[in-house]
């Protein structure tokens, strides 16, 4: 009985995976299709499978706009909301994720240092950047999300109480901006105006060349990702078990702390801080799984924030019109409520990871 | 006289990095735990029995002198190979989330599965075997955290049985249960190792029932002393009353419980048999009233209890006046009444 139950449940898992799959299929095929400018499905793949015949700024379009968009897109989704359950496990917080501790306004401190302040390379963001300069901008970003994450960690270690260590990720994160300011009073014109361009976040910045640096960053710090789900699930239990379970503590909160900022750092250097998606899809995974398994978790989290976030692109574009909204208002539009929501459920007495 | 398993030389124990720079809880500490034993650690609050368990299981270091695990060093011990000899079950409840039994227990094959912690047949094997010695065959596919607290407390003794530990530590393990939770707990810890060999170290609150199920108390007193001894030695020798001693509070020697000191109200004589004597004795006591041996010569108050159709009829002699009552909660209300 206990096989039958468990081969249901399995099979219900391996249904729910399939699902989210022709999900994410769906949103990027619209994703390819919608937007300002009308293009005919049979050209759309035309192009994608490098058939000739197709007028120049479809082409173009298809190739150079929408598709590395996309790309970005997928993988900022994947991203963020990886290092949203990572953050969750290590802190023991369900409202834990890049955005809210501050760990974004690290990266974007690190990114505001490289444009205004050493003067990585001239103008970074004009679109012949180079290789160098991009990998200097994603390691920026990364040590700096690095940086902040470390102290939360250092100072967290002091305090058990979940709200405590919200209220420090709110004080690191105003003074990392404090910091941006102080940077942007002193800086020229141009850099700051590049810099504001940047802080917007935007999917659709993304060159293929950066897109170049970008995907092996994320694939390896994902792929670190595989090595985790023992340890994370240990501490589930909280770190005293985990000890005594014979896990090396410190190396799992080192390798957390690599991915988890190498991930979100990453995605801040390119696609500007985008919020909520790495508090709000770990959840959306525990309900959908009605688990709190890493080893289920960690893939459902990547495919469901990809869905997200292309979906969030999808509505940013605004289909039909010719406006397109900064990603960070969409984010931040269905976010925010969602995260109120989490917080008034938590309220009725429900332990912090419960579905 | 056998090796003992765990064993402690002049330990110290204690915090290192609070202010001041070092907070000594106990010292001079030489215990011994051997093997198959169900030993439960004992004390008032603050005694320092959550630090000892700590330092024991290695969470803390030793301040001085040393932890033998199986002869060696505990400090020598990495943290793979003390998961191989030890594993705990700590007081806090746990909040893991959705997860099931089963993922729980599984758990406990931590130190055994490799990196990316496949469960392999034998596994899963012990696994079972953890859930059937603590009686929860059956709920391998339930959730942990729509179960009780005392079958979640359950739960994590399969997880750490799991661990195949030569060694059980549980630091109070009762002490979020309802009273028919802690009593299943200790029997179960005391059928661990009766029924299956195991080596169990439990902190408690609940005296009478580590009185009644350990091998051995380790009675630590507030000033970090422990005594160890069966428990009904330490009772005579008179340890167990001192280390638990308190105002207006004593510990009944004749009966192996505490009692509060009421008022004094004086002697009373009570004649009566079997259980009837026993909750009779206790409602008198209640008001404040020692129970002499009934003497015929002896003059004052006295209660007798005879056994009637429906139950029993208690009959009170005091200034000078018979009165009878059909049940207890009369009779000490009419006493409560009597003058002086």
């Amino acid at each position: 009985m206990n096989i039958e139950s468990n081969y249901k449940i399995n099979r219900k898992r391996t249904g729910l995976f399939i699902l989210l799959i022709v999900l994410l299929l769906i949103v990027v095929a619209l994703n390819l299709t919608l937007g300002s400018v009308r293009i005919p499905l049979q050209d759309i793949l035309k192009v994608l499978l490098g058939q000739s015949g197709v007028k120049d700024s479809w082409v173009f379009i298809i190739r150079d706009y929408r598709l590395p968009k996309i790309i970005t897109a997928i993988l900022a989704g994947m991203a963020l909301s990886a290092s949203g359950l990572q953050m969750q496990t290590m802190f023991r917080n369900p409202l834990a994720d890049p955005f809210i501790l501050g760990i974004n306004s690290g990266a974007s401190l690190g990114v505001a240092i490289a444009i205004m302040g050493a003067g990585l390379a001239g103008g970074l963001f004009i679109p012949a950047m180079n290789f160098a300069g991009d990998l200097g901008l994603v390691a920026a970003a990364s040590l700096g999300a690095g940086v902040v994450m470390g102290l939360i960690l250092l100072v967290g270690k002091r305090v058990n109480n979940p709200t405590t260590l919200l209220i420090l990720g709110l004080m690191f994160g105003h003074a990392t901006s404090a910091l941006v300011s102080l940077l942007i009073y002193f800086s020229a014109p141009e850099k700051v105006k590049a810099y504001s361009i940047w802080s917007f976040g935007s999917f659709s910045g993304v060159t293929w060349d950066q897109l170049i640096v970008l995907v092996p960053v994320i694939v390896f710090a994902i792929a670190l990702l595989a090595f985790l789900p023992k340890g994370l699930n240990a501490l589930l239990l909280g770190e005293d078990y985990a000890k005594t379970m014979g896990l090396n503590v410190t190396r799992l909160r080192m390798l957390v702390l690599i991915s988890a900022s190498v991930l979100s750092g990453a995605i801040t250097a390119f696609a500007g801080p985008i919020g909520f998606i790495g508090v709000a899809v770990p959840h959306i995974a525990r309900n959908l799984f009605k688990t709190s398994n890493h080893k289920l978790l960690i893939p459902a989290v990547i495919l469901i924030g990809a869905i997200v976030a292309v979906a969030a692109d999808l509505i940013a574009q605004m289909p039909g019109s010719q406006f397109v909204l900064p990603i960070n208002v969409v984010t931040s539009l269905f976010g925010a409520p969602f995260v109120v929501w989490i917080v008034l459920k938590r309220r009725k007495g429900s332990t912090s990871f419960n579905v | 006289m056998k090796t003992p398993l765990l064993s402690t030389r002049n330990l110290q124990i204690g915090y290192t990095n609070g202010k001041p720079a070092h907070k000594v809880v106990a010292s001079n500490l030489n215990l011994e735990l051997t093997q198959n034993e169900f030993v439960c650690l004992v004390g008032p609050n603050g005694a320092g029995k959550s630090t000892l368990l700590r330092t024991l299981t290695g969470l803390l270091p030793a301040l001085d002198g040393e932890v033998l695990l199986a002869g060696r060093k505990l400090a020598q011990y990495s943290r793979k190979e003390l998961a191989n000899e030890i594993s705990v079950v700590l007081t806090s409840p746990i909040e893991v989330g959705a997860m099931t039994v089963n993922e729980l227990v599984a758990m406990g094959r931590f130190p055994f599965t490799g990196l990316f912690d496949r469960m392999g047949e034998h596994d899963w094997k012990v696994v079972r075997r953890a859930l059937e010695m603590v009686g929860l065959l059956g709920f391998e596919e339930r959730m942990v955290h729509k179960l009780s607290d005392g079958e979640r407390q359950k739960v994590m003794i399969a997880r750490a049985l799991a661990q195949e530990p030569r060694i059980l530590v549980l630091d109070e393990p009762t002490a979020y249960l309802d009273l028919p939770g802690r009593v299943s707990v200790m029997n179960l810890l005391h059928e661990l190792s009766t029924d299956h060999g195991q080596t169990v170290l439990t902190s408690t609150h609940d005296l009478d029932l580590a009185m009644r199920s350990a091998d051995r108390l380790w009675l630590m007193s507030p000033g970090g002393m422990i005594i160890s001894g069966a428990p009904e030695d330490l009772v005579l020798s008179g340890d167990f009353q001192r280390v638990f001693a308190r105002d207006r509070i004593t510990y009944d020697v004749m009966n192996g419980h505490f009692l509060v000191a009421g008022n004094n109200e004086g002697e009373i004589c009570l004649q009566a048999e079997g259980e009837a004597r026993v909750w009779t004795e206790r409602a008198l006591q209640r008001v404040g009233y020692s129970v002499i041996e009934d003497n015929a010569n002896r003059t004052g108050m006295r209660v007798s209890v005879n056994r009637i159709e429906s139950g029993f009829m208690w009959e009170v002699q005091a200034e000078n006046q018979t009165r009878q009552f059909e049940d207890l909660e009369s009779l000490v209300d009419y006493l409560r009444e009597l003058p002086g």
